[in-house]
């Protein structure tokens, strides 16, 4: 793979600020009796960008579907930008309208066309207008580059298309924090660079990233932070100089050795 | 890349060989006849034999339709070819045709009937225009408003406030959805564009662009009223009502308030909220449980006993009630099976994006689960058409039983085998185009998606 993410490994300018987005403390979950959150500490500052990884089973992808409630947390406590998730529902509205989510299966509206997926909630959550939503859809649109394509229903794109309509749909909302649940592990290897292409430029606007991704390469360019899970547990957090360089713990050894050996 | 390529231009230029004809007796028709009637011994033999009932059966019932017919009798003596035998009474079916129809309506009225058809006809035409706008605003006043229109046009009598309010608002809304529906054909512009254009609000800001619909709605509201005050209709009781108009009215409203009701029930039975989900299960476990005919029975005689003396209760109301509900149960699982055929991702991005529950519901869900519904909600809806015959046994005098009753009058008596034939076909006519209608639905919705 001849990717950008690889070829140019000059590290972004750190845009992180010493204003929390995102906090998380004694975070607790369990599936039934499967512990997947053990106690989890974690402090993300606005503008930071960080890479999540993990074997599967290891609770990444709950850990960044509880930030905006996809999963409801049981024991501790989370804020974002301030406000406690708790069961208050206009909480948990007012936390999804500012947390934007990619999927690793896109997950858009089949029945809409790209336009109308990227309009439909800023017309209805944001009280826009339809031609101030469709202007705003049409810039994202151009920045993920494929304003051609707004009309089509997301059938006749390609995965990774439909990735980039994913993410446009997510940042006309305007969020402030993005979380990405894996969003290259479902496309095929040769749309893999054009999705983490736009993610780069997303970074570079200073946007707080949250990403769970294998892409290493992409977490050596991007990332301020890179997070290592297992087992429920932060088992190491480090730069990601430090963290390729000198793993400390022997699992994230073991999972680095697996991963990059191929 | 560049190895093959230039090999490419070394080696002969590829000439695919000619095609060959197909073996003799496989294609065309003789081809289609082997295949599928003379496939072998034992499929010619069936064939065959197929061959001769149908034949038996067609010419027999040439003669029963055609060859035996008697066209013009006053009665069903007349209807005799000879002595011992009576020849197939078309006249019978001609001479209660207006009554299989219509039922017991003054015959001076029925031109309110008709009316109130063709004013349903021409709210729902546009829908199905394509250069029509705003056409789930039109579909859904023909569903929740046109009714009232209709009640009265069929009920006739004196109106109360509420009544005279609703007739006038569904009279407003018609004459707004034929206009619109004009305006859009001859101009590609709807009513509202237009009323902005007129009132001079094009070059504001599009938030005020309510303020002269509102208006102009209101004032529409105002002439229908004036209109309306001075007219009104005999009253025509409704045990009056029956025939094919009757079942239309019952299976009508039932069609209506049963894909609504369904997807209530079945959203409640999905809930988290376990009041609501364990009253959901009760119902729809309850009435899917039952017979239509007993809940019929439950609905007209047992019903009136829990209530207080001397409160009626309309027949025809409680019957309407009891198919809504029963039907209600039915779709209510038509719904949930639709709903659980869509991924949960589906509901998760829509959760993402920060739409509401129902927003979700109504913006994502269930426009994708109502396509897969089709078939299944227009099976429901052809069975409920149906079943309305049903009420005949209550002794609502529907298609079915005007039929029944036709065969008990003194100069036709013995009149069935003509009249029950007349109502299968049309009740075939009916369910086939509601048959032919899904299955246009679907390829249309279906075109466009992709996989």
């Amino acid at each position: 793979m001849n990717t950008k993410t690889e070829t140019e490994s000059n590290q972004l300018q750190s845009a992180a600020s010493d204003e929390v987005a995102i906090s998380m403390s004694k975070v607790n979950k369990w599936f039934g009796n499967f512990h997947v959150l053990k106690d989890i500490d974690l402090s993300i500052y606005k503008g930071e960008r960080i890479v999540i990884c993990g074997p599967s089973g290891s609770g990444k992808s709950t850990l960044i579907r509880c930030i905006n409630r996809l999963e409801e947390h049981q024991d501790g406590d989370i804020s974002v930008n301030g406000v406690t998730l708790d069961s208050n529902l206009k909480n948990i509205h007012a936390i999804r309208s500012d947390v934007g989510m990619v999927f690793q299966s896109f997950n858009l509206f089949p029945h809409l066309t790209v336009l109308e997926n990227c309009t439909l909630a800023p017309v209805w959550v944001r009280n826009m207008t339809k031609t101030e939503a469709q202007e705003i859809a049409m810039e994202y649109l151009t920045r993920v580059k494929i304003p051609e394509q707004a009309e089509k229903y997301p059938g006749q794109l390609s995965g990774g298309q439909q990735q980039r309509v994913a993410i446009a749909r997510s940042l006309c909302m305007n969020p402030q924090i993005m979380l990405f649940d894996e969003p290259t592990s479902a496309l095929d290897p040769e749309m893999i660079s054009e999705v983490l292409d736009v993610m780069i430029e997303l970074a570079e606007t200073g946007m707080t990233m949250l990403v769970v991704s294998h892409e290493m390469g992409f977490a050596r360019r991007v990332a301020d932070r890179v997070i290592f899970m297992d087992y429920g547990e932060i088992v190491e957090q480090n730069t990601p100089e430090e963290f390729f360089a000198n793993p400390k713990s022997d699992r994230t050894k073991l999972f680095l050795s697996q991963i990059l050996s191929h | 890349m560049t190895e093959i390529t230039e090999q490419n231009t070394v080696s002969e230029k590829f000439v695919p060989k000619p095609d060959l004809p197909p073996p003799p007796n496989t294609t065309g028709a003789i081809g289609w006849l082997r295949y599928n009637l003379f496939d072998g011994f034992l499929s010619s033999c069936l064939t065959v034999l197929s061959l001769i009932a149908i034949g038996f059966l067609c010419v027999n019932f040439y003669e029963w339709a055609f060859t035996k017919a008697v066209l013009e009798a006053t009665n069903r003596q007349e209807c005799r070819i000879t002595p011992t035998e009576f020849g197939t009474c078309w006249a019978g079916v001609e001479f209660w045709f207006k009554r299989f129809i219509y039922g017991r309506y003054t015959d001076s009225e029925i031109w309110r009937v008709n009316s109130a058809a063709i004013i349903l006809i021409l709210w729902m035409v546009p829908v199905w225009l394509p250069r029509v706008t705003a056409k789930l605003n039109i579909a859904l006043t023909g569903v929740l408003i046109f009714p009232f229109l209709a009640g009265y046009m069929f009920l006739g009598g004196e109106r109360n406030w509420f009544m005279e309010i609703m007739v006038a608002v569904a009279l407003g809304c018609f004459i707004t959805v034929i206009v619109h529906s004009f305006l859009c054909l001859v101009t590609g512009s709807g009513i509202s564009k237009w009323i902005i254009k007129l009132a001079g609000f094009a070059g504001r800001s599009e938030r005020l662009h309510k303020v002269p619909v509102i208006v102009s709605a209101a004032i529409m509201f105002l002439i229908s009223l004036f209109v309306i005050n001075g007219v009104a209709f005999k009253e025509m009781s409704n045990n009056l009502w029956g025939g094919l108009f009757l079942t239309l009215v019952i299976s009508g409203i039932g069609i209506a308030t049963a894909l609504p009701a369904g997807i209530l029930l079945a959203l409640g039975r999905r809930s988290k909220m376990t009041v609501i989900r364990v009253l959901c299960v009760a119902f729809i476990e309850l009435f899917r449980s039952v017979p239509l005919i007993t809940i019929l029975f439950m609905a007209t005689t047992m019903f009136p006993l829990f209530l207080p003396e001397g409160f009626h209760i309309n027949k025809l109301a409680s019957a309407i009630v009891a198919v809504c509900l029963f039907a209600a149960a039915y779709m209510a699982e038509v719904v949930r099976g639709g709903l659980q055929a869509i991924p949960k991702g589906q509901y998760e991005a829509a959760e993402a994006v920060g739409l509401t529950y129902w927003q979700s519901m109504g913006f994502i869900v269930m426009p994708q689960a109502l396509k897969y519904m089709i078939p299944n909600i227009v099976s429901n809806f052809m069975g409920l058409f149906k079943d309305t015959t049903l009420v005949s046994i209550i002794g609502l005098y529907d298609l079915l039983g005007m039929i029944n009753a036709v065969s008990q009058d003194p100069r036709w008596i013995g009149l069935h085998h003509e009249p029950l034939f007349t109502a299968a076909v049309i009740f075939f006519i009916g369910c086939f185009a509601m048959s032919k209608y899904s299955q246009h639905l679907e390829r249309n919705l279906g075109a466009g998606h992709g996989r």
